[in-house]
C-alpha cells in the first residue's frame, strides 16, 4: 500500500536521523535481552551444582538464643561448641524412617602433604563408610573407603595439591594427629547442602572419633526417598525435637532451592528492569523523531486530508514508520544481544554452555517484542496528533 | 424494455441536469475570544455542471473560507451546501473524506504534490485512495499524457521539474478520479506568465471537454478565462 511505501522512504530519506533511533532501540533491546540471558546462565548454574542435592533435610545444632546446647563434645578444632549427640540422631532416625539419617563430623584442620610441604588447612568430614552410597558420592578414581585411615579426597583439592590416589596426607601441624591415605577421588560436586567435598576431606567415623575423641556430631543429613515431600521430613524432625526448646535448625534443601531460585530471579528481573531504563531513554527518543516527522509534514498531511486521505490511513502511515524502526532496530539488537550475551557469560560466569537454552531464547524474544512494543506505543500518539491534525490549517502551515 | 430504456434515460437526464453545487443561504461565523467573526453572511449560488467559474474578492472577504466549503474541508454554521445533490452538513468526517476523494478535484497555487512519491505515483495516490489496492499506472499516464506532459518526466520526482510540469501533475491528480468540480485556489499564482497562460489554456480545454470548473483569484486577467465571475465582498456575494 501507498502509505507503506511512504514510511519506508521517509525513513530512507532521514536515514542518519532514522538510523540513531533504530540504534536507541538496538541497545535497549540489548540491555534488556543480555541482562536476562545473564541472569538464565547464573541460574542454569548454580542449578546444576545444587540440584543433585536437592533431596536432603539437614539437621545441625540451634545456635541462635543460647539454647540447644546439648551433649557434651571434644572440641576437635572446631570453634564453635555446638553438637548434637547420639541421642538426637537415634531420634532423628527413627523419626525419619525409612529414610536414611547420615551423622557427620567435620573439622577444619592443618595438614601436609609430602615431606617438607607447606601446611594446607582444609575440611574433614568423618563419616560412617556404610553411608558412603546413600550421599551419592560419584569417585572419578579409586574406591570407598579401605580401612581405618583411608580418606577420600575431593577433586579440586587433589587438582590444587597434585594428590593421588595413594598418596598419604599428615593431619596437624607436624603430623600429630596421623595420616590419612588417600583411595578415591570425588568428583566435582559444587555447592552443596550436605557435605561440600570438592575441597575437602572424607575420612571415617572411626578415625575420626578416635582422633578427636568425639562421641557427638556437628550434622545430620537425612536422605529423603522419592516420592517423600522434603518439607514433611523437616515437620517431622522439628515436632520431634524442638517439642520444647528448639534444639535444632532443620534445613530442607528444596526449599532452600526455592528461595535461592526466586532471589536469583529476583535478581535477574532486576538486572533486567536495570535494561529497561535504556529502552525507556529509546523511547522517548522515538516519541522525539516521530513528532519531528508530524511537524515537519504537517502540510503534506493537510494535502493528502484534502484530497481523501481518511485520518486512519495518515495515522497509518506513522505507525508504519514507528514500526519499521521498531522491527529493524529490535531484530539486531536481539541478535546482538545473542553476543553480549555470549561475552558476558564467558567473562562473570567463565562458561557459555547455557547460552542456548529455552529461557535464553524467551528472553530474547522478549527483548524483541518490547523493543517493539515500545516503539509502537511511542507512535501512536505522535501519529493520532497528525491523523487529527485540522485540513484547513494543516494547508495553510508554512 | 422500451420503458426500461425510457426510464434510465431520465434517471440520467436528471442527473446531469443537477446543479453540481448549490449553496443555500449559507453562514460561516468563526467563534474567537474576542467575539464571533462572520466570514460567510447569508451566501447563495449554485454551479451548474460545465460551468467555469472565477470567484474573486479583496483579501479578508471571505474567498478562502467559501473555498473550504466548496471543498467540504469545512462545514457551515447555517444553511445548506449540496455536492451533486448530496447535503453534506451532517456528514460525518468519513464521509466528507471520501466526497472529496470522489467528486472534487483540488488544484492548488503551490502545487502540493508528494516529494517522496514520483509522478505517476503523484497522480495515481487519489486512485489507490479510492481503491484501496495498488493501480495500474495506465490511466495516469493517459491523464498525464492529456495534461501534456512528456512520457519522459513520469518517473522523475516533483522537484525534479519546472513549476509548470508540477501545476500539470497537480491537474492531473485532481482529474485521474473524473471528479464533478475542480476547485482550483490560484492556479498561476506561482507561475510567470508565459507559463501560467499555458496552464490556463489548459484548464479552459477541460472546461470545453465538460469538467466543471470553480477558481479563485485575484488576477482579474485570469478571471477572464471563466465564463461567470462571483465577487465577493464583506461576506456577501455583490456580483
Amino acid at each position: 500500500m501507498i502509505f507503506w511505501e511512504i514510511a519506508k522512504r521517509n525513513i530512507r530519506i532521514h536515514m542518519l536521523r532514522s538510523t540513531l533511533a533504530m540504534l536507541g532501540i538496538v541497545i535497549g533491546v540489548v540491555a534488556i535481552a543480555s541482562m536476562g540471558i545473564l541472569g538464565n546462565s547464573l541460574v542454569s548454574t548454580v542449578s546444576e551444582s545444587l540440584s543433585s542435592v536437592g533431596d536432603s533435610v539437614t539437621v545441625s545444632p540451634y545456635s541462635g538464643g543460647g539454647g540447644g546446647m546439648m551433649g557434651g563434645g571434644g572440641g576437635g578444632g572446631t570453634s564453635v561448641n555446638l553438637k548434637l549427640s547420639d541421642q538426637n540422631f537415634q531420634q532423628i532416625k527413627r523419626a525419619v524412617a525409612p529414610n536414611v539419617a547420615i551423622p557427620v563430623l567435620s573439622t577444619s584442620e592443618r595438614m601436609k602433604v609430602g615431606v617438607g610441604s607447606d601446611d594446607i588447612v582444609a575440611t574433614i568430614y568423618g563419616v560412617d563408610p556404610q553411608y558412603i552410597p546413600d550421599l551419592k558420592l560419584v569417585l572419578t578414581a579409586g574406591d570407598y573407603n579401605n580401612g581405618n585411615s583411608g580418606c577420600l579426597i575431593g577433586s579440586t583439592f587433589a587438582e590444587d595439591h597434585n594428590i593421588k590416589v595413594g598418596s598419604r596426607i599428615s593431619i596437624g601441624s607436624d603430623g600429630e594427629k596421623g595420616t590419612l591415605r588417600v583411595t578415591g577421588i570425588i568428583e566435582e560436586r559444587g555447592m552443596s547442602f550436605d557435605l561440600s567435598t570438592d575441597n575437602a576431606i572424607v575420612a571415617t567415623q572411626d578415625w575420626f572419633d578416635n582422633t578427636y575423641n568425639r562421641n557427638d556430631y556437628d550434622q545430620i543429613i537425612v536422605k529423603v526417598k522419592e516420592g517423600q515431600d522434603t518439607a514433611d521430613v523437616k515437620t517431622i524432625i522439628e515436632k520431634q525435637l524442638n517439642k520444647r526448646d528448639k534444639i535444632v535448625s532443620v534445613m530442607d534443601s528444596k526449599a532452600t532451592l526455592a528461595t535461592i531460585y526466586s532471589t536469583f530471579g529476583m535478581v535477574t528481573t532486576f538486572v533486567t528492569a536495570i535494561g529497561g531504563i535504556s529502552m525507556v531513554v529509546a523511547g522517548v527518543s522515538i516519541f522525539n523523531i516521530m513528532m519531528m516527522s508530524v511537524n515537519e509534514r504537517i502540510k503534506e498531511i493537510g494535502i493528502m486530508r484534502s484530497i481523501g486521505t481518511q485520518k486512519k490511513e495518515v495515522m497509518s502511515m506513522f505507525i508504519y514508520e514507528a514500526a519499521i524502526i521498531g522491527v529493524i532496530g529490535s531484530i539486531v539488537g536481539g541478535i546482538l544481544s545473542i553476543v553480549a550475551g555470549y561475552l558476558i557469560s564467558a567473562l562473570m560466569l567463565g562458561s557459555t554452555k547455557y547460552l542456548i537454552t529455552m529461557a535464553n531464547a524467551l528472553s530474547v524474544g522478549e527483548g524483541i517484542c518490547f523493543g517493539i512494543v515500545v516503539c509502537l506505543a511511542c507512535g501512536i500518539y505522535p501519529a493520532w496528533q497528525a491523523a487529527n491534525l485540522n485540513p484547513i490549517d494543516a494547508l495553510r502551515h508554512e | 424494455m422500451v420503458l426500461l430504456r425510457e426510464k434510465e434515460q431520465e434517471v440520467t437526464l436528471t442527473m446531469n441536469e443537477q446543479p453540481v453545487m448549490v449553496f443555500k443561504d449559507v453562514v460561516k461565523v468563526y467563534p474567537l475570544p474576542a467575539g464571533d467573526v462572520t466570514a460567510l453572511d447569508d451566501i447563495s449560488f449554485q454551479v451548474e455542471r460545465g460551468e467555469f467559474i472565477s470567484v474573486m474578492g479583496p483579501s479578508g472577504s471571505g474567498k478562502s473560507t467559501l473555498l473550504n466549503l466548496m471543498g467540504c474541508l469545512d462545514t457551515p454554521t447555517s444553511g445548506d451546501i449540496s455536492i451533486s445533490g448530496t447535503r453534506i452538513r451532517d456528514m460525518s468526517d468519513v464521509e466528507l473524506t471520501n466526497l472529496r476523494r470522489d467528486r472534487i478535484g483540488f488544484i492548488f497555487q503551490y502545487f502540493n504534490l508528494f516529494p517522496l512519491l514520483n509522478i505517476i505515483e503523484n497522480v495515481t495516490f487519489p486512485m489507490m485512495l479510492k481503491s484501496q489496492k495498488a493501480v495500474d499506472p495506465e490511466k495516469g499516464k493517459e491523464v498525464l499524457r492529456s495534461v501534456q506532459l512528456d512520457d519522459s518526466l513520469f518517473t522523475h520526482t516533483p522537484t525534479e521539474v519546472s513549476g509548470g510540469q508540477q501545476q500539470r501533475v497537480s491537474i492531473a491528480r485532481a482529474l485521474i478520479n473524473d471528479p464533478d468540480i475542480l476547485l482550483c485556489d490560484e492556479p498561476t499564482g506561482n507561475l510567470d506568465s508565459k507559463t501560467g497562460a499555458g496552464i490556463m489554456d489548459l484548464m479552459s480545454e477541460l472546461n470545453r471537454k465538460g469538467t466543471t470548473i470553480i477558481m479563485v483569484t485575484h488576477d482579474s486577467h485570469i478571471a477572464e478565462y471563466s465564463r461567470r465571475t462571483i465577487r465577493i465582498a464583506d461576506g456577501r456575494i455583490v456580483e
